[in-house]
């Protein structure tokens, strides 16, 4: 017992001293918990646009009728349409489809609205759309004909045996956020893990510290555990403060329970943090460590499904991706946050992190310097 | 059958303990090769306990690998060293209890506290220290909540000398202490290293300067291409030099420029 607590005790005031070196360096508090959540603002801002297909379309009302008026409001109600009020003429509109700002511009004809001797208003409206945005034409031009087919209705009583109406199942579904959210907590794990030790260790080389410590009687496991315990205290933090940013501002609906999904997310970290001790603990120096890292990182984040979902790829792929370390890292972050998984259902994913720990970690022992 | 295992273990920390052992530090034919260039050439020496021993010699003399070997970080591929009667190369983990190594540069992380790196070090070796009053026996008390980047040279020095013996090492290895060092810096320095002899730690130094290792070292060994051309006492060495005929230009100075410095500057340490 006397000798266990003894083996523990460097473990316990290295990874101290470590933690607490975390939040006064400056570089590294940028590095570890800022710069996530500037991505988290970035990725924020574009996905969390959600409730639905929208489409940016420019209104271009020729016409004088009242009809063709309240049309407009109508139009201009719906969720469906963002009218850009800026783009007034069909040749404004035209200039910002050209640059992509449009999906489509919407023109009602001058003749649009009137009734024209009858006893109700008729018209064509036109939609304008650029070779890009051909599919948003399409499914702008089949809303607005089941608009029309809603108008016509109220002026001429029409017998319609065969009708659809949609329900929707699910209370909620995963917003494109969600799913981001899973990739960027990804992608922190990889920067805590692999980054970090793989510009830390050539560093504390180069000074000779680890030079230092190898003169004394320092265990390379007892250096390896107080790193890794550093590390995930510090990851822990980070992603702490990702999550609050994330449900408080982009709303995320996280669907598991986040005291598993914490856990989970310690193990990926140190998982992955054998990566990073293997690459950091083996260069000599930085010009070793960092080219190597980037090798190793790169395709990993793409073919883990960090940003990109998995089944997008050729299935030959994804067979090969289904075993790099960091695969059951993501896919498991993900089950728990947005499927709502328990640990006890992520057998696989937990069972390939635990093989790769054991394969990583000895090789990581292997190969390590201690200057 | 507990007796002898008892005696056994006894025996065993008796030898681990090394109380027996004649010297401090035994080399026999230590050979050292890297690739083809032989920076070791099977040299043999002893460090006799409670002594300051200097080992001098130009620039790729071999002089770091030697004391790297004896320190356990670099492996030996010929001869025998033993530490207090300890193999070094059969129980290096033993050896790392009995001694204290000084880097040449300071080699402390940044960030840390002199406190911090005191408490971190003795955690090593699996203790725990005041390590106030470690910083108050050199001086430092209060620089206790600094970082080490921000001492000055001198302070460095005495901080990595305290950091270094944070176990109570038996023998010292220090890699050219005073390099780098103002006069001040380096008079306080020597008396430092008097002081931690006169505690019975024995030293192991390498140096460039001929006038400290004449000044500081009981005995030297200079060495040259891998080998130990001269060892003895400076006086005897300087005796021999004599006795082979050597004659200096004969002017009695009756100071020199140092003398001059530290007349005008004080022998007070700057920092």
């Amino acid at each position: 017992m006397q000798s266990i607590k003894k083996a523990f005790l460097p473990v316990f005031i290295f990874a101290r001293t470590g933690m607490r070196r975390s939040f006064r360096d400056k570089t590294a508090l940028f590095f570890v918990f800022l710069f996530p959540l500037i991505f988290l603002f970035i990725f924020g801002g574009i996905f969390s646009k959600t409730g639905g297909v929208t489409f940016k379309v420019a209104l271009v009302n020729q016409s004088n009728s009242d009809f063709s008026r309240q049309f407009v409001k109508q139009l201009e109600s719906n969720k469906v349409f963002k009218v850009d009020a800026a783009a007034g003429s069909l040749d404004q509109a035209k200039e910002k489809m050209s640059r992509g700002q449009l999906d489509a511009a919407i023109v009602l004809p001058s003749d649009f609205g009137v009734p024209k001797g009858q006893a109700y208003p008729r018209g064509q409206a036109k939609v304008y759309y650029t070779q890009n945005s051909q599919s948003a034409a399409q499914t702008l031009t089949s809303v607005l004909d089941a608009v029309f087919v809603g108008v016509n209705g109220k002026f001429v009583k029409v017998d319609t045996p065969f009708t659809v109406t949609s329900e929707q199942l699910n209370t909620r579904s995963l917003k494109p956020f969600d799913y981001t959210f899973s990739g960027l907590l990804g992608f922190s794990i990889i920067g805590l893990g692999i980054f970090g030790p793989v510009n830390v260790f050539p560093e504390l080389k180069k000074q000779g510290v680890l030079r230092r410590l190898h003169t004394t009687p320092l265990k390379v496991w007892q250096y390896f555990i107080a790193n890794i315990l550093t590390q995930a205290g510090v990851g822990i933090i980070s992603i702490l403060l990702q999550f609050i940013v994330a449900m408080t501002v982009f709303h995320l609906h996280l669907a598991g329970n986040i005291f598993e999904l914490a856990l989970f997310i310690v193990l990926g970290i140190v998982t992955i943090f054998g990566v990073g001790m293997a690459i950091g603990g083996w260069a000599k120096d930085v010009n070793q460590a960092a080219p190597l890292s980037n090798i190793v990182v790169f395709p990993m984040i793409f073919l883990s499904g960090t940003f990109f979902p998995r089944y997008l790829m050729p299935t030959w792929l994804q067979k090969v991706s289904n075993f790099l370390p960091l695969t059951p890292v993501i896919d498991g972050v993900r089950l728990i946050a947005t499927e709502g998984k328990h640990l006890t259902a992520l057998g696989p994913q937990l069972g390939l992190m635990l093989a790769w720990t054991i394969v990583i970690y000895f090789i990581a022992f292997r190969v390590f310097r201690w200057e | 059958m507990f007796c002898v295992k008892l005696l056994n273990t006894l025996t065993e920390k008796w030898y681990l303990m090394g109380s027996m052992a004649k010297h401090m530090v035994e080399v026999r034919n230590l050979t050292k090769k890297y690739d083809d260039k032989v920076a070791v050439n099977g040299i043999s020496f002893e460090v006799n306990k409670g002594e300051i021993f200097g080992i001098l010699g130009p620039n790729g003399a071999g002089k770091t690998t030697t004391l790297e070997m004896i320190e356990t970080i670099r492996d030996i591929d010929g001869g025998t060293i033993t530490v207090d009667g300890v193999d070094v190369a059969k129980h290096p983990q033993e050896v790392k209890y009995i001694i204290g190594v000084q880097p040449q540069s300071p080699a402390f992380m940044d960030k840390v506290k002199l406190t911090e790196h005191l408490e971190q070090l003795a955690s090593a070796y699996g203790s725990r220290v005041n390590a106030k009053q470690l910083l108050d026996e050199v001086g430092l008390t209060e620089k206790a909540n600094a970082y080490v980047e921000n001492l000055s040279g001198g302070q460095k020095q005495r901080f990595s000398i305290v950091a270094s013996l944070v176990h109570q090492p038996q023998v010292f290895f220090m890699d050219e202490p005073t390099t780098g060092l103002d006069p001040q810096a380096r008079r306080n320095l020597w008396d430092l290293i008097r002081e931690t002899r006169d505690k019975g730690v024995t030293i192991l130094l390498t140096t460039h300067y001929l006038e400290e290792a004449e000044m500081l070292c009981d005995r030297v060994a200079i060495m040259d291409n891998g080998n130990i051309i001269a060892l003895d006492t400076p006086k005897n060495l300087i005796k021999q030099l004599l006795a082979r005929g050597f004659k200096k230009t004969q002017h009695v100075e009756q100071a020199n420029l140092e003398d001059v410095f530290i007349d005008l500057t004080g022998k007070e340490l700057r920092d």
